[in-house]
């Protein structure tokens, strides 16, 4: 039996595409390596950040501490991360404040007539600047201190009275978390997952897509392929084919190893937060995932192939193609952080539609009308590409390279440019 | 035997700036097997256009071309399965090593699978390929991609092949044992269509000369008929006679 042309030329592109370092990087390495890389870089440097934060001391200056409430300023003078500053007057210690001279200042005044049963009660007024972390984290230190110390001197005082002592706390808010580890865990998963597969799918069409196009033109393979005994058809049905493949196979290769990932570097590093966080998926994701990353595949190598075409070099051909890897990027944006799910009307905006189908199948929401909805569109899209590419195989200044790698050119010569109807009657392409 | 013929063939080019452009205006020849057939002419005379529509790459705008009896529109693959088509447009894929490359050729051009490995092995000793086979092109020195190019031109063992200016670029010892290798391959009853702009390669070679100027085909005879013809001795001198009279 004869061997199938495109098997063949698929192969060759295959090949040669897994001795391409910057291919293996883009498709293979980076989506393997970049959760792991990423993720653990990210936490080094915030645990780093944090230390440097904490060594640092948080100048405070109290003022109006009543008599008998002097061992307050002990309080906060044993507590080495606090550094109490003298100032004449609180308006004083405010101006310093807004200078940055100090963090924080204390304001303590008697609580009076408003607290009639507890003579010597107090109120704390706390003044710093939000915007600066320094007096935010002075703020939280000398709070912690000060409450600390209001709880002990008003155990004292109940006792003394003889009160007891829920009936002086009065009420106090509890929050307790309904949702479990695993909730977290898929929380988190639903929002970094679909944006990671359709950036690594996109990233792994990028590329090839320029690379065997506007590549061969450059290494003046193109014309080679071109007197190969196989159809045009067959050319780009392989190409095509090689680009979806790398594409998915990025797209794959950075869920296996996000999942890889989660558990052994995510999962303790988060577990230090005090967070109880589970990874998992619902059975059912996968499917829906692997069918995601494939129309993904298929879309962005259709589009990318497309443009990327009509280049004349690598280099033209990265500056055709990046605008649509951002341009794909930017309907990623609606419904990012929010509780929304697939809708009609968000199942027709192409890659959106994809990215929601799969952030719902994490959280193991299968609304599958609206899922054969996404699959639709995008599958539409990806047949209206191929029609372009089916047409524009058949100008053969297209397929020699002509237009000086600009699509638009290509577009205005072919329709009103001068010669256009002469072009168009004698331009075409064999097959 | 005739291989190729080929019948008012014509090609014109829109360009936005200068309009139409006919880069080869109604060229009529016939190839035979066992032959080198010379088209001989200046830079831009229309020679790799021709050349480019006999394989396909081109599509003629008018006239018509067949290799083998088959038409260069109608089936535009067949014609490729039967032209090896060598130039210094065709490029060797880098990252292949020489030996994928020739099994690579052999395949997609349709040779019999049963047979590719021993053919690959065959053209790999015939064109001392053996000492590089199994490194990528992007490796190889210019003569060594020379040998992998001529080998993957014939390795599927095309009745036709057409060389377009292959000795351009390349050093004395290389273009003579380029032009070694087109003998060889004419005794084995190939059918030659060789291009060039060098008159002492055309002088060598070719067993029958087409002058061709302006897009335009201006004689086609042997070297002997093109002496008699213009009483002139050196195809220098034969060729620039026929530029003068035919501009």
């Amino acid at each position: 039996m004869a061997e199938s042309p495109v098997l063949i030329l698929l192969g060759r592109e295959l090949r040669s595409a897994v001795r391409e370092r910057s291919i293996v990087v883009n498709s293979i390495l980076i989506p393997v390596f970049l959760y792991p890389l990423l993720l653990w870089g990210l936490f080094t440097a915030l645990t780093v950040v944090d230390g440097l934060a904490e060594r640092a001391r948080s100048r405070v200056a109290v003022h109006g501490v009543p008599e008998a409430h002097q061992e307050l300023l002990d309080s906060l003078r044993a507590l080495p991360a606090i550094e109490l500053v003298e100032s004449t007057t609180v308006e004083d210690a405010e101006r310093q404040l807004r200078a940055g001279e100090l963090d924080l200042v204390a304001d303590l005044e008697a609580a009076g007539a408003s607290s009639p049963g507890l003579a010597e009660n107090f109120r704390v007024r706390l003044l710093y600047d939000r915007a600066l972390e320094r007096s935010r984290r002075a703020r939280a230190r000398a709070a912690g201190v000060i409450e600390r110390y209001r709880e002990r001197w008003l155990s004292r005082r109940v006792e003394e009275l003889a009160i007891p002592r829920a009936e002086v706390v009065g009420f106090r808010i509890d929050p307790h978390s309904v949702s479990t580890g695993r909730q977290l865990g898929t929380l988190v998963l639903s929002e970094v997952l679909p944006l990671f597969i359709v950036v690594m799918v996109a990233l792994g069409c990028f590329i090839p897509a320029i690379d065997t196009t506007a590549g061969e033109r450059e290494r003046s393979t193109w014309e080679t392929t071109l007197i190969l005994a196989a159809s045009r058809r067959d050319v780009v049905v392989a190409k095509y084919l090689y680009v979806t493949a790398l594409g998915f196979v990025a797209g794959a290769l950075n869920v296996i190893a996000m999942f890889v990932t989660m558990a052994p570097v995510v999962a303790p590093i988060v577990a230090q937060t005090g967070e109880d966080f589970a990874f998992s998926l619902p059975v059912l994701a996968f499917p829906v995932m692997v069918l995601g990353t494939f129309v993904l595949a298929l879309f962005f190598a259709a589009a990318m192939m497309i443009l990327a075409a009509f280049a004349r070099t690598f280099k033209e051909g990265q500056g055709m193609v990046t605008p649509v890897f951002w341009l794909a990027l930017v309907p990623l944006l609606f419904g990012q952080g929010s509780e929304s799910t697939l809708t009609p009307a968000t199942a027709a905006i192409p890659v959106a539609n994809v990215a929601m189908m799969l952030r719902d199948a994490v959280r193991g929401v299968y609304q599958w009308p609206l899922i054969a909805e996404t699959l639709a569109v995008t599958l539409g899209i990806v047949v209206l590409c191929l029609l372009v590419a089916r047409t524009m195989l058949r100008f053969e200044d297209f397929l020699i390279g002509a237009y000086d790698g600009s699509f638009w050119r290509f577009l205005r010569e072919r329709t009103f440019g001068r010669g256009a109807a002469s072009r168009r009657r004698v331009g075409r392409a064999l097959t | 035997m005739i291989t190729v013929q080929v019948e008012g063939l014509a090609k014109t080019f829109f360009d936005e700036a200068r309009g139409a452009i006919h880069a080869v205006d109604g060229v009529s020849f016939e190839c035979r097997a066992g032959t080198i057939f010379g088209l001989l002419g200046a830079n831009g005379a229309g020679k790799t256009t021709t050349l480019r529509m006999l394989a396909t790459i081109l599509r003629p705008t008018a006239g018509r071309a067949r290799v083998m009896g088959h038409d260069v529109v109608a089936e535009p693959e067949v014609v490729r399965r039967s032209l090896g088509f060598y130039s210094a447009s065709t490029a060797l894929y880098p990252r292949l090593t020489a030996r994928e490359t020739l099994e690579f050729f052999a395949r997609v051009n349709r040779y019999p699978r049963e047979r590719v490995g021993a053919r690959v092995d065959e053209l790999v000793e015939r064109f001392g390929i053996d000492r590089f086979e199994s490194v990528r092109v992007e490796k190889l020195s210019s003569g060594m991609k020379q040998k992998v190019s001529i080998a993957r031109t014939v390795v599927h063992d095309p009745p036709v092949l057409v060389f377009d200016e292959p000795t351009v670029g390349l050093d004395v010892i290389n273009a003579l044992e380029m032009q070694d290798v087109i003998r060889a391959l004419r005794a084995e009853g190939k059918t030659i269509i060789f291009s060039t702009h060098v008159m002492s390669e055309a002088e060598k070679l070719c067993d029958t000369i087409v002058i061709i100027h302006g897009g335009r085909l201006l004689a086609s005879g042997s070297l002997e008929e093109h002496r008699r013809a213009t009483g002139k001795h050196y195809l220098e001198d034969i060729f620039v006679q026929y530029v003068r009279e035919g501009g």
